[in-house]
């Protein structure tokens, strides 16, 4: 037994006491005074009063009894919660899917898009940018300048930078391998289809590396898990004894936690280095995945032999990240790099004024590379917006089932009172159950969306392509997110179950014995039926955007895009580095096997050039007739892209006009094929065949080495259909075609046009090219399931699903919402239906007059939400693909839902109380 | 005195006059209790029954004076009314 207990019997046994002595001193007093013994005690007990009430006002009086009528307030509020099970049932769920969804996708906004970098101490962790003249950000430095900005800061205690992310390596001479393919073809996106499971044609073990600088991990403050990190001493040392480290995650993963990791010696791009050490689990420094690899900077030029970007000053080879002094402020940091900045701009030579650096802004570090698209940013908005509105439509729903159980307690209320508790007494019982209701949805909301978090880390995890690394989001749920929603709930829950309470309270004795709860009254009435109309609007709304947002994925997802995608496998071969593999090796090698596979059955024809789903993409200025493209004379930035001459014909992309490449010259002609939208671009009305255009990709991203357009004069010979790309506002259906030279073809994918299911062909393909060579590493897919991942598909499979669910949450609670409160309200006016039959009213007036009052508020809440989604989709049509403003099935579908649930909720206690017999009916309670 | 004995305590002295609701005494009594007016301990009854007795504290003698001098005032002023008017 508890002290409270123990404490509270004790103090109703004194209490007991004293009344006891009392009356007896008083029946001694009266038989003293001559009244009979059975007198006496009558007498003593009426002059004292009803001891019933003399408890209840000794108990409330306070005399330290708080803790004691909380336990009670708490046990009534138990019951009343036992007694009313369903109305608990559905408040509990409403708060709860409210709850918990806003707790999960707040969270996980947080986590993903709102997160910093890990290190010790991390809020002095910042991120370096260059602002150029015209204002846009640059979060790329180059290497040179990386060294200049290190050497130079006082204001920042070690200056960091790490490479591009997640690079792709072939590791060999690893030894024995567990598979983790497993993982990913097992998680549930892609048993529902909505990303490809990873194919793979070869035994290929590619690795994921980031490359970083070698103070990165004593700067962010992190230890080895076991050996060491290499440091800012080694710097002269890794290149002839080149070290890495493996991070936990990989050394599980592929190693199986072996003991002997540290020292061993594995190949990289086919070069020995060594690993020193491993990283703690999970960890994720300045990105938003852990690699398997981590090198350091001055490996670049090993691993990569032939790059230069560690001594170029324009190539972009880093994001920079630094610890602020203790003793500087944020604007010393910035006025000190600023300061640098212009020192180091004199040395670059940069083409375009805009594009030189005029300072450096600093922020809280971050992982994110770049600002998120518009469109994007929108999209997530939205969404944000539409898990609010959940929110508001389960506050809604448990107000409405308040007002409704509100009326329901008027009598209860009222008994109460005339037994004499107060009206503070009985507003803090009301609090009390209120609160219950919120603990007990707080505590499964919290677990749900404990549980949805920790599904939708491992589907992230499981499903994002691995050339990303291993995904890391921390996702428990956000003790402040969690506290806010659910302080809003538990508000709206209390506000409602205390307003009509107190109206109720007020007037209970002089009310509830003779209007009983059928006349409720009508403000309350009103009010309800105004919740009910809303919760209608918002989740008619809700279903409506999101059935557009389904159709728009499904319509992106079978949308023509212009090529031919089941049919085609896009197989990339990867030669091992080193002189032995020159490019005329390599050609070699590549003839033999398209040789081999062109020789298979069901393979119709091979071609070379980038699919238009995959990526790579290249962009370049582009002057016309004959004019050289500068900032001043460029008529636009277009895509360009080399393909072989029966590429357009491999993909069946139709040419509308003018003729493709010609076939089998060794040299090509300076000929381009535009796309429609190209030509459009270019010469907008006129024939664009024959004329000439020059292009020039400075500036823009390629790699070094990369075959380029740039100075030469092209003639347009032909023009194709538009083909779908992989960016979200389709402008890269603007392309340029030019034609591979001969000696140059082992630098592009090769895109295998089968005319048998493609699947039946992979192992074929697999054996052909280790006949030819066994070190060529092959990975192999076939368009259809390249277009899936592309961002366009991925942006609107994600958006439907989050859309579909909400909605579908909006349409439970909804449901669940008017159905409650409706069928509630119907069973309180059994007397008035009573009434209503025993002065003779026939069954089916009554019936139908409770139909009509229930209906009126969701047909009103239609009607808003009609005008609604109207409005919405106004917003939406920048994400919508290819659907309607008014989509007759959905609108009608949807109404007619809400409409059969309110018709059902009225119709089945309205029939049960017109069957009852009236005499029964009028005494019902 | 115990709740008992302050009864019998305003029966004898108010002539009988005024009878209250017995009960109504004893939350009377604990609230002032509570505001740390009287003292409340546990003793022995003249008939040897355990009884709560109650104890003026200073505090509540001190209310208890400007309680009477409060009523008194307020007693006076309706007396004057009610003679004025008898006069009229």
């Amino acid at each position: 037994m508890s002290w409270i207990s123990r404490w509270r019997m004790r103090r109703d046994a004194e209490l007991n006491e004293e009344l006891e002595f009392h009356l007896a001193m008083r029946e001694q007093w009266n038989r003293d005074r001559g009244m009979q013994g059975d007198m006496a005690r009558r007498n003593a007990r009426l002059r004292f009063g009803n001891p019933q009430v003399w408890r209840e006002r000794m108990h409330e009086m306070g005399w330290a009894t708080l803790p004691q009528s909380v336990l009670q307030d708490v046990k009534y509020g138990l019951r009343s919660i036992r007694r009313n099970a369903r109305f608990t049932a559905v408040a509990v769920i409403a708060l709860t899917i409210g709850i918990g969804i806003n707790t999960t996708v707040f969270t996980a906004y947080k986590a993903l898009l709102k997160r910093g970098v890990e290190a010790r101490d991390a809020s002095s962790i910042v991120s370096l940018n260059q602002v150029r003249q015209s204002g846009k950000r640059e979060k790329q430095f180059s290497y040179p300048d990386y060294e200049a900005y290190k050497q130079q800061t006082h204001t920042v205690i070690g200056l960091i930078a790490s490479g591009q992310q997640f690079e792709q390596l072939i590791m060999s001479d690893a030894g024995g391998s567990i598979s983790d393919r497993q993982a990913a073809s097992e998680s549930l996106f892609s048993r529902w289809g909505l990303v490809p499971s990873p194919t793979n044609a070869s035994k290929a073990e590619l690795a994921s590396i980031t490359t970083v600088s070698e103070n990165y991990f004593a700067v962010l403050g992190v230890a080895p898990l076991r050996g060491r990190f290499f440091s800012e001493e080694d710097r002269k040392s890794l290149p002839a004894a080149p070290a890495v480290l493996i991070s936990e995650n990989y050394w599980q993963k592929r190693f199986g936690g072996d003991p002997a990791i540290v020292g061993k010696a594995i190949r990289l791009n086919g070069v020995a280095v060594t690993i020193i050490g491993i990283t703690p689990r999970d960890f994720v420094g300045t990105l938003i995945g852990v690699p398997d690899f981590w090198a350091p900077l001055s490996l670049q030029p090993v691993i990569h032999p032939g790059d230069r970007s560690l001594r170029d000053l324009e190539s972009p080879c880093c994001m920079v990240y630094g610890r602020v002094s203790p003793d500087s402020s944020m604007a010393q940091v910035q006025a000190e790099m600023s300061a640098i900045a212009a020192q180091r701009t004199k040395l670059h030579k940069v083409k375009d004024a805009k594009d030189t650096t005029k300072g450096i802004s600093i922020l809280p570090g971050s992982p994110f590379a770049m600002d998120l698209d518009r469109n994007l940013r929108f999209a997530i908005f939205l969404m944000m917006l539409a898990t609010a509105m959940v929110l508001v439509i389960a506050c809604a729903n448990v107000a409405s089932l308040q007002l409704a159980r509100a009326a329901a307690r008027q009598s209860e209320l009222g008994v109460r009172i005339s037994l004499g508790a107060s009206r503070r007494r009985l507003i803090r019982q009301l609090l009390t159950e209120s609160a219950l209701l919120g603990i007990i949805a707080g505590v499964l909301a919290l677990l749900c969306s404990w549980g949805m978090l920790r599904i939708l880390a491992k589907e992230a995890k499981d499903t994002l392509p691995a050339n990303m690394g291993t995904f890391i989001v921390n996702v428990n749920p956000d003790a402040a997110i969690f506290s806010y929603v659910f302080g809003i709930s538990i508000l709206a829950g209390v506000l409602f179950g205390l307003a009509p309470s107190l109206e109720s309270t007020r007037s209970a004795l002089s009310t509830w014995m003779k209007a009983n709860t059928a006349m409720a009254p009508a403000r309350n009435r009103r009010l309800r039926d105004w919740l009910t109309g809303g919760q209608v609007a918002v989740s008619f709304v809700l279903l409506i955007a999101g059935s557009m947002m389904v159709r728009s994925a499904f319509h992106a997802l079978t949308m023509n895009t212009g090529y031919e995608t089941a049919h085609v496998i896009d197989l990339t071969l990867q030669f091992p580095q080193g002189p032995e593999y020159d490019s005329a090796r390599q050609n070699a090698l590549l003839s033999h096997i398209i040789e081999r596979v062109g020789a298979m059955p069901g393979v119709a024809e091979i071609a070379k050039g980038r699919p238009p789903d995959g990526g790579g993409l290249r962009s370049a200025a582009v002057a016309i007739d004959g004019k050289r493209p500068d900032s001043h004379n460029m008529n636009a930035y277009l895509f360009y892209t080399y393909v072989d001459a029966n590429y357009f014909h491999a993909l069946d992309i139709p040419i509308v006009y003018g003729r493709g490449f010609h076939q089998g010259a060794a040299a090509p002609e300076p000929t381009v094929v535009l796309s429609e939208t190209a030509a459009q671009k270019l010469w907008p009305g006129q024939n664009p065949i024959g004329r000439a255009l020059e292009m020039d990709s400075d500036g823009q991203f390629h790699e070094r080495n990369e075959l380029l357009p740039d100075r030469r004069s092209y003639q347009v010979v032909g023009v194709t259909r538009d083909v779908r790309g992989v960016l979200i506002d389709n402008s890269d259906a603007a392309e340029i075609y030019l034609q591979i030279p001969e000696n140059r073809r082992n630098e592009f994918p090769t895109l295998v046009r089968t005319s048998i299911a493609p699947g039946r062909l992979t192992h074929g393909i697999e054996e052909s090219i280790a006949s030819v060579d066994g070190n060529i590493v092959a990975s192999a897919s076939t368009l259809s399931d390249m277009l899936k991942q592309t961002p366009p598909f991925l942006v609107s499979g994600l958006v439907a699903l989050i859309a579909g669910t909400i909605g579908l949450l909006g349409l439970l609670l909804a449901a669940m919402g008017i159905y409650g409160t409706l069928s509630y309200m119907v069973v309180l006016r059994t007397r008035e239906v009573g009434i209503r039959m025993a002065l003779g009213a026939r069954r089916a007036e009554v019936l139908w007059l409770l139909l009509r009052q229930s209906s009126v508020p969701v047909i009103y809440g239609l009607l808003v939400g009609c005008l609604l989604a109207m409005a919405d989709f106004y917003l939406l049509r920048k994400v919508l693909y290819g659907v309607g403003p008014l989509d007759a099935v959905s609108y009608s579908s949807i109404s007619t839902l809400f409409l059969l649930v309110a018709l059902a909720a009225s119709f089945v206690p309205a029939r049960r109380a017109t069957r009852v017999e009236p005499s029964v009916a009028l005494r019902y309670e | 005195m115990h709740g008992w004995g302050i009864t019998l305590h305003i029966q004898s002295v108010s002539n009988e006059v005024l009878r209250i609701e017995e009960g109504s005494l004893y939350p009377a009594l604990h609230r002032m209790e509570k505001a740390g007016w009287v003292k409340a301990e546990w003793g022995l009854s003249e008939n040897n029954r355990r009884a709560r007795f109650y104890k003026i504290t200073a505090a509540g003698r001190n209310r208890l004076r400007s309680e009477q001098e409060k009523w008194e005032s307020v007693a006076q002023a309706i007396a004057l009314v009610l003679r004025s008017k008898a006069l009229a």
